[in-house]
């Protein structure tokens, strides 16, 4: 037997969910939530109570919204605009979001980087930081795009905007982050 | 990645300890639609890697008085160590399950006799081993004479 | 033709190859003839490496138990009699959209299923079918004491008519199939991905979850839901009962489903089932029910856990746990408290022993 695919799960599970199954919905919830809840963890600079609360809504708006879905290809998109208008609008709210503290790599560190050696648990705490110090409006595309493989045209509509502005704001805050970690990421590339 | 180490441990001190078996169940257990029309579902328990454990059943039956085996497809579930056993054996005749599996160095082994309402749980045994021919003769003649019902 | 403009905008389109043909091609041709360009291009690369450092994390536990809180809040939160207006409105909304979708899709689609008599004359829209007819979306079909009829559901399966059934097709389309059982009798064997089969009576609503089941349901709104294969979720408001092969439920119109039990249980366990559920049993049935569960009557006592007064959960947690181990991650204050993890958790382990 095959298994099924990621898509065919998703398509069968929004169906599911539309009709208000709660496990489908689980389902779903589990299908995504590392995604979203990473997107938010590295948003809010390893803040993990921020990216919990922003993971909790998201999924509670898509729990009472899900009836508007008709197709998976639809989905994503719509999870996803929702995952950044949640972040943009809790940086608006939030004191300094210049001057978030760095947690600790303990914290939030997965099992890859629990393998990592010391120098390597350093340049991924530089890139944390550095996606961190980025604008807004360019953290939340540059991590949509990481994150999730949507198209561009998928994240224009996630993100309100045109393809262009999503291909200017990926190209300003991918130039800036290299700037930043110039020399550390290049050597590890190497 | 220590706490991986320690918590893998703890599972095969955990395996040792249990013992590599199955659980049969009725097919809702594997909460997966695939096996609605399974006769039965079963799981491994005890095995430290259950997408590893090497599973295989026939279907042993008595149409018309003769010894019958059926080589089963056992089908795996969504979940790892979940398994279907769908009916591929025919309708006539009195039927059970046999089913084996390895893992690492542990085997078990069950006899499932089947009913016309599915498996019949009752009747059914678990075992540490693969099932003998012994074994599987004496639950046939059980079922034939209607003890296994 | 070189682009007179350098692509700083665009270079991470180019590098994610987002670009239309032609776009591509321009950029292709000015990154090889400016070298600001090429080594804007490699930072832009360079960026793009630099977020391999980021590790997907597993999004804690806890989230889900606190999405699940905040829903039952929310649902707890809607007032009652503003709740039955609404459903009030929203019913008559639903009537009115799903009579002009069916007509619609009906038309529209031209969907109609085989009907196949299988004794007597069975009315078939306004018509009695001598062999074989069509049914489509909002036609009835009406069997009388000695008539019996096979329906094609689409080709997912089929559902038998039995005698003095009155049933109507709801909607017959791919990615619903749906009836509504008035009063009567049908046995369902459906063969498909769950939730694409639907039987709604005045109880709630048959949900497909891979199987083959009879419902009945009387003129007063009194029925019953038999599983002979896979399981059946039965639904209404926010009560469901999900009843596998060899169980069944009783439902009743503006009650819902009853607790599911098993065919082979004690009798006196279903009667008192019958009037926990209905008729506003108490004590006296509670302990028949405790008393006479086995293993495999954790199907009914896992529903009574949130069906029970509060104060009555242990004695339902505790005849659990006496008769199978409860799991690790169940912990007594939880289930008690009806946590939805909890809950769903020990279904599922429970669910080995059905």
């Amino acid at each position: 037997m095959v298994p099924l695919s990621d898509r065919e799960i998703s398509a069968e599970i929004i169906e599911s969910c539309r009709l208000g199954d709660r496990d489908a919905f689980r389902a779903l919830y589990d299908l995504y939530k590392d995604r979203v809840y990473s997107i938010s963890l590295y948003f809010f600079h390893g803040d993990q109570a921020a990216a919990s609360d922003v993971t909790q809504q998201v999924f509670l708006k898509l729990m009472t919204g899900i009836g508007q879905f008709r197709g998976d290809a639809e989905f994503s998109t719509w999870l996803y605009r929702m995952v950044a208008n949640a972040c943009t609008d809790a940086a608006r709210r939030r004191k300094s979001d210049a001057v978030l503290p760095d947690h600790p790599v303990e914290a939030i560190a997965g099992p890859a980087s629990q393998e990592e050696d010391y120098a390597r648990a350093q340049i991924a705490r530089s890139v944390r930081a550095a996606v961190a110090a980025l604008p807004p409006k360019f953290r939340i595309a540059v991590l949509l795009r990481y994150f999730d493989e949507l198209s561009y045209e998928q994240m224009a509509k996630a993100l309100h905007c045109s393809m262009g502005t999503v291909a200017s704001r990926l190209s300003r805050g991918h130039k800036i982050l290299a700037e930043r970690l110039t020399g550390l990421v290049r050597s590890s590339a190497e | 990645m220590l706490r991986l180490g320690i918590a893998a441990c703890a599972l095969a001190v955990l395996v040792l300890a249990e013992g590599f078996t199955f659980n049969l169940a009725s097919p809702v257990a594997s909460q997966d639609f695939h096996a609605k029309a399974a006769a039965f579902v079963f799981r491994t328990q005890g095995c430290a890697e259950p997408a590893k454990a090497q599973i295989s059943g026939t279907a042993e039956g008595i149409v018309n008085g003769v010894h019958k085996s059926v080589a089963l497809k056992i089908v795996s579930m969504s979940k790892p160590g979940v398994y279907a056993v769908y009916r591929e054996w025919p309708a006539e005749g009195e039927w059970l399950v046999n089913l084996k599996g390895t893992c690492a160095d542990a085997s078990a082994g069950a006899i499932v006799p089947i009913g016309p309402k599915g498996f019949i749980r009752e009747s059914s045994r678990i075992l540490q081993h693969p099932a003998t021919e012994a074994e599987i003769d004496a639950a046939l003649k059980a079922l034939t004479t209607g003890g296994g019902k | 033709m070189m682009l007179t403009r350098h692509p700083s905008p665009r270079l991470a389109a180019y590098i994610d190859r987002q670009l239309p043909a032609r776009k591509a091609r321009q950029t292709e041709i000015h990154l090889a003839n400016c070298a600001h360009c090429r080594a804007e291009c490699e930072q832009v690369r360079l960026g793009m490496a630099a977020l391999e450092h980021l590790p997907v994390i597993e999004a804690p536990a806890e989230i889900w138990a606190s999405i699940e809180r905040a829903s039952q809040e929310r649902r707890a939160r809607q007032p009652v009699m503003s709740g039955r207006w609404r459903l009030a409105f929203a019913a008559l909304l639903i009537l009115a959209l799903v009579g002009a979708v069916y007509w619609a899709v009906g038309n529209r689609s031209g969907i109609r299923w085989e009907v196949v008599r299988l004794a007597g004359s069975p009315v078939v829209g306004s018509q009695r079918i001598q062999a074989a007819g069509r049914i489509g979306a909002g036609e009835w079909i009406e069997t009388d004491s000695a008539s019996r009829a096979t329906v094609r559901i689409g080709e997912i399966g089929s559902v038998e008519v039995e005698p003095n059934t009155r049933v109507r097709v709801a909607v017959a389309c791919p990615a619903e199939h749906r009836l509504a059982l008035a009063r009567g009798e049908i046995h369902a064997k459906i063969s498909a991905p769950p939730r694409l089969f639907f039987v709604d009576t005045s109880a709630g609503t048959a949900v497909d979850l891979g199987c083959e089941y009879a419902l009945k349901v009387d003129a007063d709104g009194y029925g019953r839901l038999q599983v002979t294969r896979g399981w059946v979720s039965f639904q209404w408001r926010d009560l469901e009962s999900l009843v596998p092969a060899g169980a069944s439920c009783w439902t009743r119109a503006q009650a819902g489903p009853g607790i599911p039990y098993f065919d082979d249980a004690l009798e006196s366990v279903k009667q008192a089932l019958v009037r926990f559920s209905f008729e506003k049993g108490g004590d006296d049935d509670l302990s028949i029910i405790l008393a006479g569960s086995r293993v495999r009557d954790t199907l009914t006592l896992w529903h009574l856990l949130s069906r029970v007064p509060g104060a009555d959960r242990g004695l339902v947690f505790d005849r659990i746990a006496a008769l199978t181990p409860v799991p690790a991650g169940v912990s007594r204050e939880q289930a008690l408290k009806l946590d939805p993890e909890t809950l769903k958790l020990w279904k599922e382990e429970l669910a080995w022993t059905w």
